[in-house]
């Protein structure tokens, strides 16, 4: 693993964050973060409950695989030069699933680059469309 | 159904500390073991005056609300059973590092409601949260959209 810049590393339109697979996620991964974050909604570790809302089993909360996301996006571009993350959840991460998460960089102004991410599932569906603005060096 | 008057309360303020150990808690549950992100002398090393938190850390705030992640939510009345997460963004103003004091006030900014896609009503609800530092800086400002979906027919 890269270590966590501290200072303002250069990119360029194109470049693109290492891309990395988590999973597959499992039922723990759920609670470690329900316990990390304190997201102790039932519907994410509680399987009567999540049958009794119509659903075939838990799903992951959308803050666990933002925040895995949000690290990787740090290791990349450095936490301190991160000024602005903003995440769209738009579908469920069920147990058992491979989660990919891939950025690019979309445009570089004035010491500013604007960044275009997304996390999929195993078979290609989208849980996560994101964008950042970190600063650059140069 | 949320009513639209609730556009503008204020929810809570909640104060809390940055900790090192609920942030290696959060390093493991992102699957990062890198003890830059909990351990002083390897954030040091790194070359970070104290240890950085990660992008969503303001998380760490509903330690210290009254029901956790689903305050605003529980505040609001929303059903939790019919309760996604929409969006969430954060802008960031000051870093924010371990030991740090946060004070986070919550508030709801937008009420919407859109036709549901299998019929029904569906509510959003924004909420906006500034988090100001142990200096008086206003550290990190926290939205999220909460949808709560229609109810079953």
């Amino acid at each position: 693993m890269s270590p966590l810049p501290a200072a303002p590393v250069t990119l360029a339109v194109g470049d693109a964050l290492p891309q990395i697979t988590v999973g597959p996620l499992s039922r723990t991964d759920f609670v470690r973060y329900a316990g990390a974050g304190r997201d102790f909604n039932p519907i994410h570790h509680d399987e009567p409950f999540a049958h009794s809302a119509g659903l075939p089993e838990v799903f992951g909360m959308g803050m666990l695989h933002a925040g895995i996301l949000g690290a990787r996006l740090a290791r990349w571009v450095g936490p301190e030069q991160l000024r602005r993350f903003q995440v769209r959840f738009v579908g469920q991460v069920w147990p058992g699933d491979v989660l990919t998460f891939r950025g690019e960089v979309e445009q570089v102004a004035d010491g500013i680059a604007h960044l275009a991410l997304t996390v999929t599932r195993q078979d290609g569906e989208p849980v996560l469309r994101a964008s950042a603005a970190a600063a650059v060096a140069g | 159904m949320t009513d639209p008057a609730v556009a503008g309360t204020e929810l809570d303020t909640v104060r809390f500390p940055v900790e090192r150990g609920k942030l290696a808690e959060l390093a493991r549950a992102f699957h990062d073991d890198d003890p830059a992100w909990f351990d002083p002398a390897a954030a040091r090393a790194a070359g970070f005056p104290g240890i950085p938190a990660p992008p969503t850390a303001t998380v760490l705030a509903d330690h210290w609300r009254s029901d956790g992640a689903l305050t605003s939510a529980l505040a609001l009345g929303l059903d939790v059973a019919r309760l996604l997460h929409g969006e969430a963004s954060w802008e960031y103003l000051v870093p924010v590092r371990a030991g740090d004091e946060l004070a986070g006030t919550a508030r709801v900014v937008g009420v919407t409601t859109r036709d549901g896609r299998r019929g029904g009503t569906m509510t959003l609800i924004t909420i906006e949260t500034a988090f100001t530092n142990q200096d008086g800086a206003v550290a990190v400002i926290r939205r999220d959209t909460l949808i709560e979906t229609a109810p079953p027919a």
